[in-house]
């Protein structure tokens, strides 16, 4: 009985199996990961879109505020405030006005002219 | 295993070997011999290119003042195969957008997949309906990005801007002929949406980014068109023309400083605009120009060196029948020089100018002066105005046209002639763009100053502008017209209006004033021209009476804005310490 058992067992081959369940765990983690990571590029993609919809309705935002700055600080804007009284300019007289005059060049201001140290005297 | 199960097993694998092959047939042939078609099919149905818009450039004046530019807005569109609360969307979508409920629910009523509900929809009110949607769970109301054109200063250099069309196209205006520049160019991206039409980020396709339109800089500065369009409504109330323009130009450059025109429109309401009020009178409208253009026969003659400005010659008293047909002056004169003629702005002497140059001659000093060609400017819709050759004239032609009459010319070519003589006989092309730059300033084009021609030694510019320096004194048509402290230099013009249907309109004239500040070293040249001007007596429908006094307005608040420096006899005027002060100064 003993001698029938011993030859009918099926070794089994450790070093083949562990290689077996090496190349399936990789293999597992390889899907796994592919799994993952193509979900993360879904995710990023919808958090791009997301970003990308931020990014233009700050734009928007900002257009739509220039656009009123521009109203509010344009020439037509500011004569109607003056006209409502909300502004008042004085005009400037020409006595107040001072003028400062360029100074005349001198004849030989563009002569060139050589510099000389003088030496020092004790 | 006996013969028998062999054959059995032979015959099922064989089976599946015949299936599995005619799978891998058949995927063959999907997949590779029919590719492209079913990824055409494909792309068809899920992928599609969507259009990234340019943003349309702004047009900003010398000071870079805003003038032009776009604000955000949404369009709202319905797909009727969409709408899951028919009735709801209805009530909701009419109050928030004001339309009338019946009105939408018409357009709704459809099985049509794109309903345009409201274009120009303001970027809060399109949030604020996009939030009350989604609050309530209705579906089937889209919104798309939009933008729409905005003019700060409504109806100020309306007819120099221009306007867009609903496809964001300048048709008119500096939007119409800078309209490749300010369009930019639009981007696009292939995208790929998933069932239920959302996109799916990690699929798109190839992309390219928009180049938003360029900024285009005008010559224009607002603060001397602010005056110009103040004193333009002043005389628009006091004289109640049919018509009326105002011109500022920089003669050595040719840079137009400010352009007017009456009637006017707000370029916000410009569908409720008149095609009348629309024209750009200084480039589009013929006048005859009167006296004004006397300075052309007296160029001609003075410049082929047939007179000198101190030549005397015969005025005939008043009256001086030639060709048949009488000719008059205002006043009779008798003997005036050719520096007189101008002065007192005598139509028989400009005749006898013209008539001493000969009918070829003059033709060509009209032309060199640039009449009867468009000036170039960049605005469209310029006209060249009619300038009959010599064959085509009759034989009173060459005494009638020195006085501005048979012909027809634009206030600007008129500018442009009396910019010739203020800018020492050259003749330079106007401008109204300045530079063009991509939205961060980098420069695109700048363009500079184009002389076209000498049209006159700068000998004969200088002794008409000396002449022309006599007509705003005591002595000359346009003593109102001048400005305390500066020398000016100018030309009055008063034409009878040409009857459509022939002849003269009696009692109603085109008055004008050309002249540019400071004679002796002009920073700018002015026109004013008034059509059928109301006064209380007819004597007084003059240019040098109306239309001077308006340039002379401009020119006194024009020379202050540029600070330009007075002359001595405004000096006397200031306090002694102030003088001491400007003098100390020197050192």
């Amino acid at each position: 009985m003993k001698r029938s058992h011993r030859k009918n067992r099926n070794p089994v081959n450790a070093a083949s199996l562990a290689r077996w369940i090496v190349v399936t765990a990789f293999l597992a983690l390889a899907g796994l990961s592919y799994v993952y990571l193509t979900l993360q590029l879904y995710h990023l993609g919808e958090r791009k879109k997301s970003v990308e919809n931020e990014l233009s309705s700050l734009r928007t935002q900002n257009d739509v505020a220039s656009v009123q700055i521009a109203a509010l600080t344009s020439r037509s804007a500011l004569q109607r405030r003056l006209k409502e009284g909300y502004l008042k300019m004085i005009p400037i007289s020409e006595r107040d006005i001072v003028r400062l005059t360029v100074p005349a060049r001198q004849a030989d201001e563009n002569v060139i002219q050589p510099v000389v140290n003088e030496p020092a005297t004790r | 295993m006996n013969p028998h199960s062999r054959r059995r097993c032979a015959l099922v694998c064989c089976v599946f070997i015949a299936l599995f092959s005619a799978f891998s047939f058949r995927l063959i042939y999907l997949q590779v011999i029919k590719h492209d078609e079913y990824a055409g099919l494909a792309a068809e149905k899920h992928v599609y290119k969507q259009t990234i818009y340019a943003e349309r450039g702004t047009i900003l004046d010398a000071n870079n003042e805003v003038l032009a530019h776009n604000v955000p807005v949404e369009t709202v569109v319905g797909d009727a195969t969409h709408l899951n609360n028919r009735e709801a969307i209805v009530d909701l979508v009419g109050s928030e957008l004001g339309i009338p409920t019946r009105q939408l629910a018409e357009k709704l009523n459809s099985e049509r997949r794109y309903i345009v509900i409201k274009r120009e929809v303001p970027e809060s009110l399109a949030t604020a309906l996009r939030a009350k949607l989604l609050a309530r769970n209705l579906r089937g109301i889209y919104f798309e990005n939009d933008a729409t054109r905005i003019y700060p200063n409504g109806s100020m250099l309306c007819h120099v801007i221009g306007f867009t069309d609903f496809e964001h196209r300048g048709i008119q205006g500096v939007e119409a002929s800078m309209e490749e520049y300010l369009h930019g160019q639009d981007g696009y991206r292939y995208v790929e949406h998933n069932r239920v039409g959302q996109e799916i980020v990690p699929y798109r396709g190839q992309e390219r980014a928009p180049r938003n339109g360029y900024q285009v800089h005008l010559t224009v500065d607002l603060n001397l068109q602010n005056i110009v369009e103040n004193e333009i409504d002043a005389a628009m109330d006091e004289y109640r023309p049919k018509k009326a323009t105002i011109i500022l130009m920089r003669p050595q450059t040719g840079e137009i400083l400010a352009m007017a025109n009456r009637p006017k429109f707000d370029l916000n309401l410009r569908s409720e605009a008149k095609p009348e009020e629309m024209k750009n009178r200084a480039i589009i409208d013929m006048m005859e120009p009167g006296s004004t253009f006397k300075i052309v026969a007296a160029a001609a003659a003075l410049n082929e060196h047939k007179l000198r400005p101190d030549s005397t010659i015969f005025c005939e008293n008043g009256l001086w029948n030639f060709g048949g047909s009488a000719l008059h002056d205002h006043r009779a004169f008798s003997y005036l020089s050719v520096r007189d003629i101008l002065i007192k702005s005598s139509n028989i002497g400009a005749a006898k100018l013209a008539l001493s140059v000969g009918e070829q001659k003059f033709y060509e000093y009209i032309r060199r002066f640039g009449f009867g060609e468009r000036t170039g400017i960049e605005l469209p819709g310029e006209i060249n105005g009619v300038i009959r050759p010599p064959r085509s004239w009759s034989k009173i032609s060459i005494t009638r046209i020195p006085m501005g009459h048979e012909i027809g010319v634009t206030p600007l070519q008129m500018t442009v002639a009396m910019a010739a003589i203020a800018n020492g006989g050259k003749l330079v092309m106007p401008r109204i763009v300045k530079s063009i730059t991509s939205a961060d300033g980098k420069a695109i084009s700048s363009l500079s100053p184009v002389v076209l021609r000498q049209v006159t030694s700068p000998e004969t510019a200088r002794q008409i502008g000396d002449a022309l320096r006599g007509v705003v004194s005591d002595r000359g048509t346009a003593a109102a017209a001048a400005v305390p402290g500066f020398t000016i230099a100018g030309k009055t013009g008063t034409a009878q209006k040409v009857n459509p249907n022939g002849g003269y309109e009696q009692g109603k004239y085109v008055v004008s004033f050309s002249g540019y500040l400071p004679a002796e070293r002009p920073e700018f040249v002015g026109l004013v021209v008034l059509d059928d001007a109301q006064t209380s007596k007819p004597e007084l429908n003059y240019g040098g009476l109306i239309a001077g006094p308006i340039f002379s307005r401009i020119a006194e608040k024009a020379a202050r804005y540029l600070d330009l420096e007075p002359h001595e006899e405004i000096r006397k005027a200031i306090p002694i310490e102030r003088v001491a002060l400007t003098n100390a100064s020197r050192h």
